[in-house]
């Protein structure tokens, strides 16, 4: 279970969030400026409010982001456009991308798993967006951290191809029973993905 | 776009530079005897005096890239106390007088000096050993400069993926700063190398004697002492050759630097490790072993009592005026020339045409390749064939500080503008916004830049002391050609004042034009 129970001030915007995520598919949805991106800025570390945020009793708020149990996925550079597919994807298994046989191995089940196994040694720059964001699917399914913060990654994908990674993030989601929390701006999506619902205005959780 | 290009203020500026080096060279190459050439080349001093430039400027760029590089990452991934001193310290010795450092690094170095006092032997000054010790004095903090530039077109977004994935800072140079800074040293060597190419001040003082002498110094002996001017345009147009030549091979291999921007603001947080800090200790002290010596030794005398006997003198005064006289419409000329290379060259990259911007923006360093002397003596032909005469000298003086100032500038300002014009050229285009009107816009943004060109352009030119010593009989005795004059006459110890005075008045208007037109941010 992951618990944030902070608050965030900047500038004339205040933010108080209580609020629980027990694993599966959570969207936060909300009108613009209301706070959603501050949420999960504030979960992965990227800001610091005061109060708690929690897994499973385990505290987080002191750890920087890489020691805390997330991956978060932002609307852009998600990738090191000076590195290939290859070592995107193992850089998040191993920062010096020096792997061993299971690391390897791991690097290529999770290529395979977004279908771009035949990518490996492109550069972000010769990929789609798309396929750009299936990468970092791929680096966030080898890091096997529980939790998924998606700060409108999407977003500037087209239609069909952004129900496509969303359905594959819920795929991803259930079979490695990660919590899974997707900043969006369409309430129809949390249909499709049988999401939860958290409704964030003006700093606040109203559910 | 087109219509921007074709508004005339952007082409002025550049007009006048280009314009004013084409008229120079003329006029040179009309006073040149071709068939005296092939004679020359013969000659074994002619490459000893080749081999010897190119060997100091070489070493001189590489030990001063090897040894700013990690002293870039340190300053950019530590906040202590003394971080934005030692930032504004590089910053003035990138534009202190050069016969000043020169001044303090023999005080430190010299064979009575502190050096001698401390370790009991004494450092081989004269020659290649002091040659080199001044040019990484002067290179290394504008490296280090330029290459915190070049950290700042990194984008955040690339901080916040090494953040998240835990990288520490071998693997975050490795992954991230390396590929950035890759692209921006073959430029900043070529930078480098061609100013220690054409070092003239530090050769002639520090070289002790023919056997460690250069081309530039070759060319000015004979102005100076032969006034033989075919001798002087074969040796400048040597010298041009090479530098071309040189230049056209790297320019050949630059790689463009993408710039970029993401949104996220925040410090990077990487895996801090102990040997981490002792690195960056250990680079941060030996730059600054290496930088503020010679500063503490030629403010030493502002404690005698010699130096309120020299600020009494007028000449001193007389002298100071004249500086500025100079300097402030030169660095003036300078950052008008710099805008309008930069904003034609953003005009030719929004039009799609890479390698014209790519030329323009790389003309101002045409400029490293043409001494400065032998630009000035062309223009004094010129304005003599013109019956112009020499009353013209001013303005040749500050056109030619100018110009020498150009590559300065024009690095400075360029990284902000051109981002600027990749991030929202579509909407100034769009919507037509042009000249005065898209200056005005662009302000808040470029304006740490503009100041800092400025800054750089009016110090090099107060600072000048080769263009102005052809012309100086002619009322323009400036602050460096008064303490040239003082130490020639052996009045050593009121030069030291007069020293201490001309780099006050280098850290005064380095702070009050990066304070006034930057903003309060601008040196950090």
């Amino acid at each position: 279970m992951l618990q944030i129970d902070m608050k965030y001030q900047w500038r004339d915007f205040v933010a108080d969030y209580q609020v629980s995520f027990s694993t599966g598919m959570h969207c936060i949805v909300g009108a613009s400026g209301g706070g959603k991106s501050t949420l999960l800025a504030l979960l992965g570390g990227y800001l610091r409010g005061e109060g708690k945020v929690t897994y499973n009793g385990a505290q987080l708020e002191h750890l920087a982001p890489y020691e805390r149990p997330m991956t978060t996925l932002f609307q852009s550079d998600n990738l090191f456009p000076q590195l290939t597919v290859w070592d995107n994807v193992a850089i998040g298994v191993a920062p010096n991308r020096k792997l061993d046989s299971e690391q390897h191995q791991k690097v290529l089940f999770s290529l395979a798993q977004v279908g771009l196994e035949g990518f490996k040694d492109k550069l972000p720059h010769t990929l789609s967006g798309g396929q750009a964001q299936r990468v970092a699917i791929a680096r966030t399914l080898v890091r096997n951290a529980p939790i998924l913060l998606l700060d409108e990654p999407f977003s500037a994908l087209d239609p069909d191809l952004r129900e496509a990674m969303l359905r594959l993030i819920q795929e991803l989601t259930l079979a490695n029973d990660w919590t899974t929390l997707m900043v969006t701006h369409q309430p129809y999506e949390a249909q499709q993905l049988e999401a939860r619902v958290v409704n964030v205005n003006a700093g606040r959780i109203c559910e | 776009m087109k219509h921007f290009l074709w508004q005339a203020p952007t082409w002025l500026g550049a007009l006048i530079y280009l314009g004013g080096v084409f008229a120079a060279l003329v006029a040179l190459l009309l006073q040149a005897t071709p068939s005296d050439w092939g004679l020359s080349l013969t000659q074994s001093y002619l490459w000893r005096l080749i081999q010897f430039s190119f060997t100091q400027a070489l070493l001189s760029a590489l030990l001063s890239i090897v040894l700013a590089i990690p002293v870039i990452s340190a300053l950019y991934h530590n906040q202590f106390l003394g971080r934005r001193w030692l930032l504004n310290l590089f910053a003035v010795s990138i534009v202190v007088p050069t016969i000043v450092a020169i001044l303090g690094i023999v005080i430190v170095y010299g064979r009575q000096g502190w050096f001698t006092s401390l370790f009991g032997f004494h450092f081989p000054l004269y020659g290649l050993g002091g040659i080199l010790l001044a040019h990484v004095f002067f290179n290394l903090p504008l490296v280090v400069r330029l290459g915190l530039q070049v950290y700042g077109l990194i984008p955040d977004g690339q901080w916040r993926l090494a953040t998240q994935l835990g990288l520490n800072r071998w693997q975050a140079f490795r992954v991230i700063e390396w590929p950035y800074l890759r692209r921006s040293l073959p430029g900043t060597f070529l930078l480098v190398f061609l100013l220690c190419f054409s070092s003239f001040a530090v050769v002639l003082s520090l070289g002790g004697g023919p056997k460690s002498s250069t081309l530039e110094v070759a060319i000015y002996q004979a102005l100076r002492f032969e006034f033989d001017l075919s001798k002087a345009s074969f040796l400048a147009l040597l010298q041009v050759s090479i530098c071309l030549a040189l230049g056209g091979f790297v320019f050949r291999y630059i790689q463009p630097l993408q710039q970029d921007a993401s949104l996220y603001r925040g410090a990077p947080q990487l895996r801090r490790r102990k040997r981490d800090f002792v690195v960056d200790l250990g680079s941060l002290m030996l730059a600054a072993v290496w930088i503020v010596p010679p500063f503490v030794a030629v403010l030493t005398p502002i404690w005698s009592a010699e130096f309120l006997v020299a600020l009494a003198s007028p000449g001193l005064w007389q002298a100071t005026l004249v500086s500025l006289q100079v300097a402030i419409p030169s660095g003036l000329l300078s950052l008008m020339m710099a805008l309008s290379l930069v904003s034609l060259a953003r005009g030719f990259l929004y039009l799609g045409c890479s390698r014209v911007m790519r030329y323009l923006e790389q003309s101002a360093n045409l400029v490293l390749m043409l001494p400065g002397l032998v630009l000035a003596t062309g223009l004094f032909l010129l304005l003599r064939h013109t019956g112009g005469g020499i009353n013209n000298a001013y303005w040749v003086v500050v056109w030619v500080n100018a110009v020498m100032a150009l590559p300065f500038v024009v690095r400075a300002i360029a990284p902000a503008m051109l981002q600027q014009q990749q991030r929202y050229g579509h909407l100034y285009e769009q919507y037509a916004i042009l000249g005065w009107i898209r200056f005005k816009l662009e302000w808040s943004a470029i304006r740490k830049a503009l100041a800092q060109g400025l800054a750089y352009a009016v110090l090099l030119s107060l600072g000048d002391l080769g263009v102005v010593a052809l012309f100086g009989s002619q009322g323009l005795e400036t602050l460096p050609l008064y303490l040239y004059r003082l130490i020639g006459s052996y009045r050593v110890e009121q030069g030291s004042s007069v020293a201490v005075v001309l780099v006050l008045l280098c850290v005064a208007l380095f702070f009050l034009i990066t304070r006034c037109v930057g903003g309060r941010d601008v040196t950090n």
